[in-house]
């Protein structure tokens, strides 16, 4: 029955043999960059899968459902990134220093699917990505859900993931892996950056309404809120959990409406937000309350109109206004703009920093042997980003990178038809999150 | 081919083929991973094929034990409850079983369409309880990841199951115990009574089996593959996915198994390669991207017009086609009473003890049938003695077949009172009362269809043999005792030997009509009623029809309904007469010919109409 | 929110959702009452109003030509199904039926999403309609008690054609015993296609009505099937009364549970529909022997 395995190669044997001469290696000699491919045991789909002239990454995003929105989005940021990495384009080299073209001179190949926004799905596509096309990295994600199930793939494939969208607290938490490295802050770190916000700006000891998609990133997200708003003396007038992809919000929005609540946090993402806010505006909530989205959803503004989220407060990791701030980000949002027609949303900005990040880290590593790379992401190793400097956490596999907090302009400040946020604070990332292990991660080995 | 050869070629053909799939299938472009899951949707698809294709019950909720037997094994093997991957499994199974115990008595409470959109609706109540209520055991939307591949130690030698092709194989093994498990089933008494079941779940209760048993054992099977299938998710993948339990699963399993072939077995893993290979090719390769659906469903709809038997039915129904075959010559009813074979009938069953001679073997008190504020019958008091050969007639709308209706208590009476043999049988399951030895021929023929004639006739006699209900699932068809014997009698009987192997669709009529009252015979019934046996018969078939039915009368007790006046005189000792719904008379044939109600009763009847 | 207030909002609310339900329901149930085919289709058909409704809005940017032309679109589109498909399966089996109305329901789903994509259309709220209405203690959305009004209005123009015409003799007649229609030399699979075109319209308009309060997506039509065949089981299916009857019923149940925990109104909807087939198998208003 292993046909696959003697197919896979004439090298099995001596890399066999190479891999116990590289342990021994290993043990007499510090880990020497440079080594080459051979003296690594065979893992995952090492070296198989970079064994030729290119590599292949294996991306799965919702191009269907709820969140198809983000998921394109995502998926543009990272064919954006594999075509600057590919052709060694100018702002991929201020990433990642080392790039020439390519990832270790090997071109870049991938393969999409749609997952949408199913784990099962997910699961589905990404170990035929790993099987059928040996992919080196596998990539994407725009429910915690799926992250989380990917996290666990990665780990027992031994091949490295990067999510992109996953805000829940467990994806870097309870559910944290080796084999895998979160870009975008969480709920915890939401929480903790807009909560001050919110309390300085809209008063102690307000009543809060919550509506909570049902599923790890919405409990994580209520969790942290609830948590952080305490400290203003806020209470929870009521919680609603909706399941993903509800249509009608009305009896969730009823029972809000009659909560006596004075500000509504919206935890939904995606399609659910739109829905969820414009209905919101029907039974008049947004004219009672004050509407809070607890993280940002892409093209919010955009569907739902300006009017809608005039004045609503909102944590996000990336907004394209930060062009005036940071030179990275303004040459991403040109290069983004002038491919795609429209300024990214911060889930393109993510799926760009995350490969951009990869190709950086894999440079340095000299290789494509998994622990190898994954000791560079976790050498904290300083990298410039679109939001200014950031580095992974080794513990815990998270990127420390600064929370930005903004509120919505009212259609009549708005200087061009993308101007809906206004920026209010650039807040570091490092003092806002807990400490690693706060949420029980716990990494695997590396091999 | 020898019997054995071909009784199973099957099997042999599945273990070589998932022998060498594994060297085969890569060259066309499936990854391990793929074969390991179209193995386990077709392991998945087994159970619903016997609950669709052979019992022909359409269930859209096969997710909700996909999903239990998934998450119990999961659960237990991610907690590390169990440490064994197979006993989860199992335990898992059994789960999915309980819980498909509890769905069927539900949803079997209704067929067809009801039925269907009720599985629909219990699914979507599983997937909640596993999305809210027990998220703390099962993970809510995140599932649960992390659980193991089995190890299996046999002699020393230790083997670790681990991803691609060694999954496959373990994959591939389960497979082949389902399918030699389901194929054992098939070729079992319950495989034929399922078939029927699919056919005219009416004429198998009437026969004698409780369908309603038979069907939850459909359901119960179908709910053990499911389950077991959906612990496999759980290993294949090293994480159980609560999209298991979603309505996406079970509508992929239908389409699955229509596209493959429904009725098959194999159908539903041909279904899943042609789903699972486009998803794949349509995704890749053409770079449709989102539209790969599209593509499925044209398919799957074009495929539900044209080709109702899906790719394998296709094939199959090409291969027939290009063998001729010889139509059997059609078979005389006429008897030639001097043989002995006419007298070698399904003897009726000894009488019971108790009943002493002369004594009515069926009495009716006061039989009434309203419905709504019409009577149908009205307090019919009526007696048949044991061996007499019993004529009913009256004028159309005398209330003639709800009488019949009510004795083999098809319909039950709004007031009054049936004894059979000593014993009430008011108010009891037509199924049961054929057990008892009381059955009837309809006056509009109730056959099994696409079922050749030997299999209509095994149909009756397996209830005489095995009661109304009985899980001798692993026990084949032909080994069951006496079935043989009693098949051939009844076809002698009823003169269909030659035409035994042609499906019943292809008979002539007046056949049809024989194969009809061969059911009921083939009972072994102490008292047989017909309804219109003649009915739309040539003059020549009655003729034929009446001498066979005096033969058949031998030894047994017999109430005849007929509009044939002339037949009926000729066969009847005695004859009753109904009139609007309520006794008009009863006598020898000579003397209701004389009687002036009679009389009146038929001229009022023709000066209305 | 177990308040006063809330429990009067959400009774308002069951009613809204109920018309609604009821309206889409009585589609379904007069094509099987008609033609004894359950249609899973329907829901897309639904959906399908929405989508063309929203054509028609963005070209003529009028609310009141939207609703005519979505539901004239979906009428027209049932008609060719009607004529291209099902008639080819009414001596086939009903579960031959549920499969190939199952697969038109994906194709045209997935047509649907190939057109326009996953993102949701925005049909926006026909401006004298748009703002909030304030009932004593109430706020409810104007477009919604519109919706109410609109959809109690089509559910009587229902009822005049049923019950008022001679189609609707007809139709009634076949519900009753469809045999006896053919036997009245009546040119049955007219009035089948006029059936299936007057259901599939009812949803489709029923799709773009709803279309403001709901944004569409190709995936919309998928939770409604599942609340209409609620619906008709409690009502009694193939009964126009029973539909909206179970409509109403249904959206009370959802509404009201959502007072208490939103989480657990589905759930309760599949609750009573199992103890009314316990109780009552073939519906509250069904007749016995049509399934």
């Amino acid at each position: 029955m292993d046909h696959q395995e003697s197919g896979q190669g004439g090298f099995s044997r001596r890399s066999v043999l190479a891999g116990g001469a590289g342990l021994l290696g290993g043990l007499l000699l510090p880990w020497v960059p440079g080594a080459r491919a051979e003296e690594y045991a065979p893992i995952g789909t090492f070296p198989a899968g970079s064994s030729g002239s290119s590599v292949f990454v294996g991306i799965g995003v919702p191009r269907t459902g709820t969140y198809a929105a983000p998921g394109e989005d995502e998926l543009r940021g990272m064919m954006l990134a594999i075509e600057h990495i590919n052709g060694g384009n100018e702002l991929i080299r201020k990433i990642s220093p080392n790039t020439t073209k390519g990832v270790l001179g090997k071109e870049v190949k991938y393969g999409v699917a749609d997952t949408q926004a199913k784990p099962n799905t997910a699961v589905q596509a990404q170990s035929r990505f790993i099987s059928e096309n040996k992919a080196v990295l596998i990539t994407g994600s725009v429910s915690s859900a799926v992250a989380v199930a990917l996290n666990k793939l990665a780990e027992r494939e031994k091949v490295i993931y990067l999510p992109g969208i996953s805000g829940s607290n467990d994806t870097t938490g309870k559910d944290c892996v080796r084999y895998s490295f979160r870009e975008c802050f969480y709920a915890q770190t939401a929480a903790a950056a807009l909560a001050p916000t919110l309390i300085k700006s809209l008063g102690k000891n307000k009543k809060v309404a919550y509506l909570v998609p049902d599923y790890t990133y919405g409990h994580t997200v209520h969790q942290s809120m609830m948590e952080y708003l305490k400290k203003g003396g806020w209470t929870t007038a009521t919680s609603q959990v909706a399941p993903l992809g509800t249509a009608d919000y009305s009896s969730y929005l009823l029972n809000i409406a009659n909560s006596g609540a004075d500000v509504f946090v919206n935890i939904n993402f995606g399609n659910d937000a739109v829905q969820s806010v414009k209905q919101a505006k029907q039974f008049g909530i947004l004219q009672k309350q004050t509407l809070v989205i607890a993280y940002a959803s892409p093209f919010l503004a955009k569907e739902v109109g300006p009017e809608l989220t005039a004045g609503v407060y909102t944590p996000t990791d990336f907004w394209w206004t930060l062009e005036d701030r940071y030179p990275l980000a303004k040459m991403f949002v040109a290069e983004f703009e002038k491919k795609y027609g429209y300024k990214p949303e911060w889930s393109a900005n993510a799926g760009y920093m995350q490969l951009a990040m990869w190709a950086e880290a894999v440079e340095r590593a000299k290789t494509f042997y998994p622990p190898a790379v994954i000791k560079a992401y976790e050498a904290g190793q300083k990298v410039d980003s679109t939001v200014g400097e950031v580095y992974f956490r080794a513990a815990d596999h998270q990127l420390v990178r600064p929370v930005i907090v903004m509120r919505g302009k009212k259609p009549s400040e708005m200087k061009t038809s993308d101007d809906y946020w206004d920026v209010l604070e650039v807040l570091p990332g490092a003092p806002l999150m807990q400490a690693p292990d706060a949420f029980g991660c716990k990494l695997g080995s590396y091999t | 081919m020898s019997r054995l050869a071909r009784r199973f070629w099957p099997e042999a053909a599945t273990a070589i083929g998932l022998i060498i799939a594994p060297y085969v299938l890569p060259s066309l472009g499936f990854a391990p991973d793929t074969v390991s899951r179209i193995v386990m949707w077709g392991l998945f698809g087994i159970g619903f094929d016997i609950l669709f294709g052979y019992t022909g019950l359409l269930s859209f909720g096969q997710s909700a034990f996909f999903g239990t037997g998934g998450f119990v094994a999961a659960y237990l093997l991610t907690n590390n409850i169990i440490s064994s991957v197979m006993l989860a499994l199992v335990i898992g199974t059994v789960g999915a079983m309980v819980a498909g115990v509890l769905v069927g008595v539900i949803a079997l409470r209704r067929t067809g369409i009801y039925f269907a959109m009720i599985t629909v609706a219990i699914a979507e109540v599983f997937f909640f309880l596993e999305n809210s209520p027990l998220s703390d055991y099962t993970g809510g939307e995140n599932g649960l990841p992390g659980v193991p591949a089995p190890v299996f130690s046999i002699a020393g030698h230790t083997w670790q199951v681990t991803t691609g092709w060694s999954m496959y194989a373990f994959i591939a093994i389960c497979f082949f115990v389902g399918i030699v498990i389901a194929r054992a089933i098939i070729h079992s008494s319950v495989g034929a009574i399922f078939v029927a079941i699919r056919e005219n779940p009416t004429r198998v209760q009437a026969l004698g089996h409780s369908v309603w048993l038979y069907k939850l054992a459909a359901f119960v099977i179908a709910s053990a593959y499911a389950g077991f299938a959906g612990g496999l998710l759980g290993i294949l993948q090293g994480y159980m996915p609560p999209d298991a339990f979603t309505f996406d699963t079970s509508g992929q399993l239908v389409m699955q198994t229509v596209i493959g072939g429904a009725g098959t077995l194999f159908g539903p893993l041909f279904g899943a390669a042609v789903w699972l290979y486009l998803r794949d090719f349509l995704q890749g390769p053409v770079g449709l991207g989102a539209a790969w659906q599209l593509a499925l469903g044209l398919i799957f709809v074009l495929l539900v017009i044209f080709l109702r038997r899906g790719l394998i039915g296709g094939v199959a129904d090409l291969l027939a086609r290009r063998r001729p075959h010889a139509e059997p010559p059609e078979e005389s009813a006429v008897i030639d009473t001097t043989s002995s074979l006419a007298t070698v009938g399904p003897t009726a069953r000894q009488r019971q003890p108790g009943t002493a001679e002369g004594a009515p073997i069926l009495e009716t008190r006061n039989l009434t049938k309203r419905y709504g504020g019409l009577f149908a019958n009205k307090g019919i008091a009526f007696q048949v003695m044991e061996g007499e050969l019993r004529g009913v007639i009256g004028p159309n709308g005398a209330g003639k077949s709800t009488f019949f209706k009510m004795l083999t208590c098809e319909v039950h009476p709004t007031e009054g009172q049936i004894m059979f043999n000593g014993r009430d049988i008011t108010g009891m399951d037509v199924s049961r009362v054929c057990q008892l030895g009381l059955t009837k021929s309809y006056q509009i023929n109730q056959l099994f269809n696409r079922l050749t004639v030997r299999q209509n006739i095994e149909i009756a006699v397996l209830a005489t043999r095995r009661g109304r209900f009985r899980l001798d699932l692993l026990r084949p068809l032909h080994r069951v005792p006496g079935l043989a014997t009693q098949v051939q009698q009844t076809l002698e009987l009823v003169r269909l030997t030659l035409r035994a192997d042609v499906p019943v669709a292809d008979l002539a009529y007046g056949e049809k009509r024989r194969l009809e009252i061969g059911l009921a015979l083939a009972s072994s019934p102490t008292l047989l009623l017909l309804d219109e046996p003649l009915a739309g018969m040539s003059p020549r078939e009655r003729v034929e029809t009446v001498q066979m039915l005096r033969n058949v009368s031998r030894g047994r007790t017999m109430i005849v309904i007929e509009h044939d006046m002339d037949a009926m005189f000729e066969l009847a000792e005695r004859i009753t007469v109904l009139h609007e719904g309520q006794f008009l008379a009863e006598g020898t044939p000579a003397e209701i010919q004389r009687n002036a109600f009679v009389q009146e009763a038929y001229l009022g009847g023709v000066a209305a109409a | 929110m177990l308040n006063w207030p809330n429990l009067v909002s959400q009774f308002f609310n069951g009613l809204a959702l109920g018309a609604v339900l009821a309206l889409i329901s009585s589609g379904l149930t007069i094509i099987y009452g008609t033609l004894g085919v359950l249609n899973l289709a329907h829901g897309a058909m639904f959906m399908l109003g929405g989508y063309a409704g929203y054509v028609v809005w963005a070209a003529t940017g009028s609310f009141l030509l939207a609703v005519l032309g979505g539901s004239i679109f979906v009428g027209v589109v049932g008609l060719f199904i009607e004529l291209v498909v099902i008639r080819r399966f009414y001596g086939r089996p009903p579960e031959d039926q549920i499969l190939v109305t199952f697969g038109i329901g994906i194709v045209i789903v997935e047509l649907v999403r190939l057109a326009f994509g996953s993102l949701s259309v925005t049909v926006p709220t026909p401006p004298i309609l748009s703002g909030v209405m304030h009932l004593g203690f109430l706020f409810y959305p104007t477009y919604r008690i519109a919706v109410l009004v609109i959809a109690v209005l089509a559910l009587g123009v229902l009822y005049i054609i049923l019950y008022r015409t001679r189609l609707g003799l007809i139709v009634r007649a076949g519900i009753e015993d469809s045999g006896m229609v053919s036997i009245l030399g009546i040119n049955v699979y007219r009035v089948f296609l006029l059936v299936f075109g007057i259901g599939a319209m009812a949803a489709g308009f029923a799709g773009i009505i709803h279309a403001p309060v709901v944004a569409p997506t190709p995936d919309v039509g998928a939770t409604i099937l599942v609340e209409t065949f609620v619906v008709v089981v409690i009502g009694g299916i193939g009964s126009f009364p029973g539909a909206v009857l179970g409509g109403l019923i249904s959206g009370e149940i959802l509404s009201l549970t959502s007072a208490i925990d939103p989480a657990y109104s589905e759930v309760m909807l599949f609750v009573v529909m199992t103890l009314v087939l316990m109780l009552r198998p073939e519906g509250l208003l069904g007749v016995r022997g049509r399934a």
